[in-house]
């Protein structure tokens, strides 16, 4: 057997792992650009160290948003602060869960075109559960 | 070292803007000292905890499952930070090194992308349905719900230190005596190349059916723990589907990013993923993921592996105790 026996990886697969793995490294450099800022500014939506001290102090998550800003939320809310550290930094963690989203729906349109289309319905019925977890 | 930053050198970039904007958090602080923790305080914690997320993402490659396994337990069994923020910062830890291994697996043709996604839509499902549990729960029974958690937690973990005694994954080629016909007709059947044969290995894929079934559980777990689902999915895949070891080894983790971002999503909009705790954590997992699937061919997973049983054991003893102790309001002295 030689290398040009080799199986070539299916373009449907290289689509979803290139969407994934460029906006995982893309999402992690927004999260870490709001942390600093959440450190060395005091742009904040919540004080980093207030937080830190409850969450230590093991108070749960609805008493540390009413201590902190009034009441617990509900919704995308960080997309309303991102010009905030914690704003910008939790767009960076939603950013990275978000990516799965595009990268399946390439991939459903990748193997639509080849032809594959009980596998390209599997993966939009998977993108569009996501994007109801996301959404609902 | 040098070949690794020739090779990746996005993780080199990475590395470095991570230790930059660490040394920058330090340097021009603006952040004030409470009562419980001060300014340096709080930085030693954050960058502590990125520090043991790289560390944790290097031992679960290696030992081949997700960091939240790991993650979770020890934070429940030792720390009282609040059940909710754990679980939701476990996902994070389980999905991250899945979601960047997703690219080299699928560039090596490794991960079957027709398998993923025939076993996406349950796992998905499950993982959802199990975060959404877990808000429930702990909204509706509190510190009660929490001790509940912890004591199923003490138990999922001695079921899976058993499954890594006793072997659990570990049929390299598996030759499936039957082939159902659901399994023919979806054609979930491929071929990937086997590196140490120098060769094509072709293999077929069965029990669509019941690996559908388990996956659903998979999920389910792995959302309301927040654990990911990694100890389960190999097996599943590896034991059940007749799948190639390496071939269920790589398909889990993209399996897992997929299952464990949809099972995030409620928590995030609950506010109960709190970025100035969660992005170390993050930052560490995608770090360490890459570092950790490079060493993997240097390091003999057999020891990590023990590791990891003494360690799932002693966490599920602490996990086990301070479950009965919230639940019947008794004290147990233990570690």
């Amino acid at each position: 057997m030689s290398e040009q026996d080799r199986p070539k990886a299916p373009v449907a697969g290289l689509v979803y792992g290139e969407i994934i793995y460029w906006g995982t490294v893309i999402s992690a450099v927004i999260a870490l650009i709001g942390s600093v800022v959440n450190f060395v500014t005091t742009s904040n939506h919540i004080l980093p160290s207030a937080l830190l001290s409850k969450i230590w102090q093991g108070q749960d998550v609805t008493r540390i948003w009413e201590d902190t800003v009034g009441a617990r939320p509900d919704g995308h809310w960080y997309l309303d602060y991102l010009a905030t550290g914690d704003g910008l930094a939790t767009f960076g963690l939603a950013f990275g869960v978000f990516i799965v989203i595009p990268a399946i729906f390439g991939s459903a349109y990748v193997l639509f075109r080849g032809g594959d289309k009980f596998f390209a319905g599997v993966a939009a019925v998977a993108g569009l559960i996501t994007v109801g977890a996301m959404v609902v | 070292m040098v070949a690794l930053a020739k090779k990746v050198p996005e993780l080199t970039a990475l590395i470095l803007l991570s230790v930059l904007g660490y040394l920058i958090m330090l340097a021009f602080s603006q952040v004030q000292s409470t009562e419980i923790l001060t300014a340096t305080g709080a930085w030693w914690v954050v960058f502590f905890s990125f520090l043991l997320s790289t560390a944790i993402a290097i031992i679960a490659v290696i030992g081949g499952v997700g960091g939240g396994v790991i993650y979770t337990p020890i934070m429940l069994a030792f720390t009282s930070v609040d059940t909710l923020i754990i679980r939701s910062t476990g996902l994070v830890v389980a999905m991250f090194s899945g979601l960047v291994s997703s690219g080299p697996f699928m560039r090596s043709g490794l991960a079957n992308i027709r398998i993923v996604f025939f076993c996406s839509v349950p796992i998905i499902v499950g993982a959802m349905l199990g975060a959404k549990a877990a808000i429930v729960l702990s909204t509706v029974m509190g510190d009660t719900g929490d001790a509940i958690v912890r004591l199923a937690l003490g138990g999922v973990l001695v079921f899976i230190a058993f499954l890594f005694i006793t072997g659990g994954a570990d049929t390299e080629y598996p030759k499936p005596k039957k082939i159902d016909k659901l399994s023919t007709k979806l054609g979930l059947s491929a071929e990937y190349w086997e590196e140490s044969l120098q060769k094509p290995v072709r293999f077929q894929a069965v029990r669509a059916l019941p690996g559908g079934l388990l996956f659903l559980a998979v999920g389910f777990t792995g959302g309301f723990f927040g654990l990911g689902g990694g100890w389960a999915v190999v097996p599943v895949l590896n034991l059940v589907m007749a799948v190639p070891l390496k071939v269920s080894a790589a398909s889990s983790g993209v399996l897992l990013a997929m299952g464990n971002a949809a099972a995030i999503w409620p928590y995030i909009k609950a506010g109960a993923l709190i970025a100035v705790f969660a992005v170390p954590w993050m930052l560490g997992q995608v770090i360490g993921g890459i570092l950790g699937a490079h060493i993997l061919a240097k390091i003999k997973a057999g020891f990590v592996r023990n590791i990891l049983i003494v360690l799932l054991l002693l966490t599920s003893i602490k996990l086990i105790s301070r479950g009965i102790e919230g639940i019947f309001g008794i004290d147990i002295p233990v570690i």
